[in-house]
This record gives structure tokens, C-alpha cells and sequence, in this order.
């Protein structure tokens, strides 16, 4: 014959056991519910940037009293609310549908860096100066070469002229200017190391022509000018003068005309 | 008594389990992007540019018949022929900073297998993010692949991008995107 108080304390373990065990379940699917509502709070806070958001960040990293899992919600869903901007600038992936890490996509693949956008942004900004100064150094150099048709002395007469002094000011502004607008493209910091391709290759190609030649034109024509200020035909390399000028324009326009003509006439 | 309070503890605890496992949501199906050509288009009065990459990645996931699809490419991946319009593209949609593009959508699975998809487009680019509704895609079908294309119809403006310019005259403010993708179901 069973004893029914040892019955009734066993049927009362179970009880217990079980309603240990409900708890215990109920808990776990709060604590999940609790840790994945911080962690989407987290993971919106710490795309954002600035010490507000990491004193955010430490702010919900500390140890919090357990709140109902509602209230975690309406927190996350208030924070998205008003920074769904910077969310979203930061390519936060939504809470659901795979993630850029569900790509095969690691972080180092997917930040951004601010000081590489700062040295592109510097980068573009010599670059157009470059361009702008390339353009305003056609004027004198198309200037030059129209001016030297006065340059060389008339039917022997090897005093000083207008013509030739204009020449030789319009000459030295354009290879000041070239020379201006060269450094910015020297001094522009270098983004990648990949080989250039399309039409600024050609414009990199032709400095090789023109580079030399805005420096030998004008030691060219000083030796030039020296030989008819002492009342000397042109003579020796100096008589090249003419040839490499044309040589130098000639290719700082192809240069030009390279990274300007329409993409469809691709190279 | 021993027996009992076991078999009813381990009753419970099979019960407790199959409720957890029934909160664990599990991908009645997955998609994996194979290949793709995503192309933007830049017009400006003197240039017609096409930048293509073929470097993206996607993954779709369906559950409760809901397929949540995922595709992003590096933004340095578009090649336009020019290596300085790529860098110069790059500084311009600040790509250094946001280096991803990606385009979430959401398509009922019943609908995967039509000739046509309407999709509503959450793009991220340059640091923003841009909705497009009923943005139609036309699909083949052959065997388990997939093929996707139509044309996204973005804009420089969609994404706060300061439009570059040349000769003083910037580009034109659509920057079509057209995509054709190949995507097969994985098991």
C-alpha cells in the first residue's frame, strides 16, 4: 500500500520540476529577446560616429537591470527612429534579410576610411586646378606660337624688336604656367598604384614629349636670341627652336584633347 | 514514483525544446547571385560613360514565403575604361567612405518564378539610402538558373551627390544602372 503523502510530495517534485523547467524556458526566450534588442542597439549606435555615440555604445554596454523585452523594442525602435539617417549612411544591414557578412564581405571590405575619402578629396581638388591652369596655359602657349612669326630678324636687321620681345614674354608665361600647372598634378596624392588606363594613359604618355620640350624651347630660343643680339644668323641646335616649340605645343594639346574627347571613341 | 517524475520531466523538457526550436527561424530556401553585369550609365554633353562591375555578390533568403534578397558590389569595382574617371567616381559618390553599393529587396516566393518581378529597391550608396517602387525586371528561366535584367532607374541627385562637371557643365542627373543577373536556388 503506498503512502499518499509520499504520493502527493512526489507528484509535487514533478509539479515543481515542471514549472522550473517552464520558467526556465519563458526566461531564456526573454534573455534571447533582451540580448538581440541591445545587440540591434548596439549595432545602430555603433555605426555612428563620435564620442556621443561611443559614450552611446558604453552607455548600453553596461550591465542594466532587466527590462521587459516591450520596452527594449520601443528603445530600439526610438534610436532607429531618429538616426535611420546614419543608420543607413553607414550601411547598416536592416534587421532582416542577410547581412554584407552573409556575402563572404568582411569589415575591413565593407568601412569606409574618412582619411582616404579626405586624401581622394584633396586629390580631386589639385587635380582640377590642374585642369583649370592646363586649360588657361593653351591662351599663352597658342600666343607664343602665333607671336613668333615676328620673332626671327627681317632682311638682316638684328636689333631688338617688339615682336620678339613679345614672343619672348609670352613664351616665358606659358612655360611659367606649364610649370604651375604641372606641380599640382605632381603633388597630387597618389590613390592607387594600378596602372592607368584610357585616355589619361595617353596623357601621361605625351608628358614624355612635352616636359622636355617646355624646357629645351626656351633654352632653344635664349640661345637663339643670343645668336642675333650678337648679329649671328640662328645657327647650330638653336636653329631647333622653332621645331621643338612646335613639337611641345603639338603635344600638350594631344594631351589635352586625350583626356577631353568624347568617351564613345573609346582608346 | 521515480519513473513517473522522470518520464513527466523529460515530457516537459521535450515539449520546452520543441517550442525553442520552433522560435528558431529556418531559411525554407536560399538563392546565391552566380553572375552579374551591373552597368550605370553618365551622360554629359561631350561624354557618354558605361562603368560596369561584375564584382557583386548576392544572397537571397526565404522564409514564411518571404525572400529577402541582398546584392552589393564594391563601388571601386565599376570600370569605365579610364582609370582616372574611376577614381575621380570614386571621390565623387565618396567611396573611400562608403565603399559598398547594395540593394535590398523583398519578393514573395510564389513570384519567383514569373516572367516578370516587380520589385520595390532599397539601394545604399554614397551614404544614402534610396527606395525605388516598381522597379520591373524581366526573368528566363533555364533549368535552375535564374536570369535576371532590367534597369534601376537611379539618379546623382537620389543620393545627395554633388554632380561633377567639365568644362563648367555638369552631368546629366540620371544615372540608370542596368543589371543582368544570374541566381540559382541552393538547396
Amino acid at each position: 500500500m503506498k503512502n499518499p503523502g509520499r504520493l502527493w510530495a512526489g507528484w509535487a517534485r514533478v509539479l515543481i520540476c515542471g514549472v522550473c523547467l517552464a520558467v526556465l524556458c519563458g526566461a531564456n526566450g526573454r534573455i534571447a529577446a533582451q540580448t538581440s534588442g541591445q545587440q540591434a542597439i548596439v549595432q545602430q549606435a555603433s555605426g555612428q560616429q563620435g564620442i556621443e555615440l561611443a559614450a552611446k555604445e558604453d552607455a548600453l554596454a553596461l550591465p542594466d537591470a532587466p527590462l521587459p523585452a516591450e520596452s527594449v523594442l520601443d528603445r530600439s525602435e526610438a534610436l532607429s527612429s531618429s538616426s535611420s539617417f546614419q543608420a543607413s549612411a553607414l550601411n547598416q544591414p536592416p534587421s532582416s534579410g542577410p547581412s554584407l557578412g552573409d556575402l563572404g564581405l568582411t569589415p575591413a571590405e565593407t568601412e569606409g576610411s574618412a582619411a582616404r575619402q579626405a586624401l581622394m578629396d584633396r586629390r580631386t581638388h589639385m587635380l582640377k586646378i590642374h585642369q583649370r591652369l592646363g586649360l588657361i596655359t593653351v591662351i599663352p602657349v597658342a600666343a607664343a606660337c602665333i607671336s613668333s612669326v615676328g620673332a626671327p630678324p627681317e632682311k638682316g636687321n638684328y636689333s631688338d624688336t617688339t615682336s620678339r620681345d613679345l614672343h619672348i614674354a609670352l613664351g616665358a608665361t606659358a612655360v611659367a604656367m606649364y610649370a604651375a600647372t604641372a606641380s599640382y598634378a605632381i603633388r597630387a596624392p597618389r590613390v592607387s598604384h594600378e596602372p592607368a588606363r584610357g585616355g589619361v594613359k595617353w596623357h601621361k604618355y605625351l608628358i614624355y614629349i612635352h616636359a622636355p620640350g617646355m624646357v629645351l624651347t626656351p633654352i632653344l630660343g635664349a640661345m637663339a636670341y643670343n645668336q642675333i643680339a650678337s648679329g649671328q644668323k640662328v645657327h647650330g641646335i638653336a636653329s631647333a627652336h622653332g621645331a621643338v616649340a612646335a613639337a611641345t605645343a603639338a603635344s600638350y594639346g594631344a594631351a589635352i584633347i586625350a583626356v577631353s574627347w568624347p568617351i564613345h571613341l573609346k582608346f | 514514483m521515480k519513473k513517473l517524475s522522470l518520464l513527466a520531466i523529460l515530457l516537459l523538457s521535450l515539449s520546452a525544446l520543441q517550442h525553442l526550436n520552433s522560435q528558431t527561424p529556418v531559411p525554407d530556401q536560399t538563392w546565391k547571385l552566380d553572375q552579374s553585369t551591373l552597368t550605370y550609365h553618365m551622360s554629359h554633353p561631350m561624354h557618354e560613360v558605361d562603368g560596369t562591375s561584375r564584382a557583386a555578390l548576392g544572397k537571397g533568403v526565404c522564409h514564411a514565403g518571404q525572400c529577402d534578397f541582398l546584392v552589393a558590389a564594391a563601388v571601386k569595382s565599376f570600370d569605365s575604361g579610364d582609370s582616372n574617371r574611376d577614381l575621380h567616381m570614386i571621390q565623387t559618390t565618396r567611396g573611400a567612405q562608403f565603399p559598398i553599393v547594395s540593394v535590398r529587396f523583398r519578393l514573395a516566393q510564389a513570384a519567383l518564378n514569373s516572367p516578370t518581378l516587380d520589385c520595390e529597391l532599397e539601394v545604399q550608396f554614397a551614404g544614402n539610402t534610396a527606395h525605388y517602387t516598381h522597379v520591373i525586371f524581366q526573368q528566363s528561366i533555364n533549368g535552375t538558373a535564374h536570369h535576371i535584367t532590367g534597369v534601376v532607374p537611379s539618379t546623382v541627385s537620389d543620393f545627395k551627390i554633388d554632380p561633377p562637371s567639365f568644362l563648367t557643365i555638369p552631368i546629366k542627373n540620371a544615372i540608370p544602372v542596368r543589371v543582368d543577373m544570374v541566381w540559382h536556388a541552393q538547396p
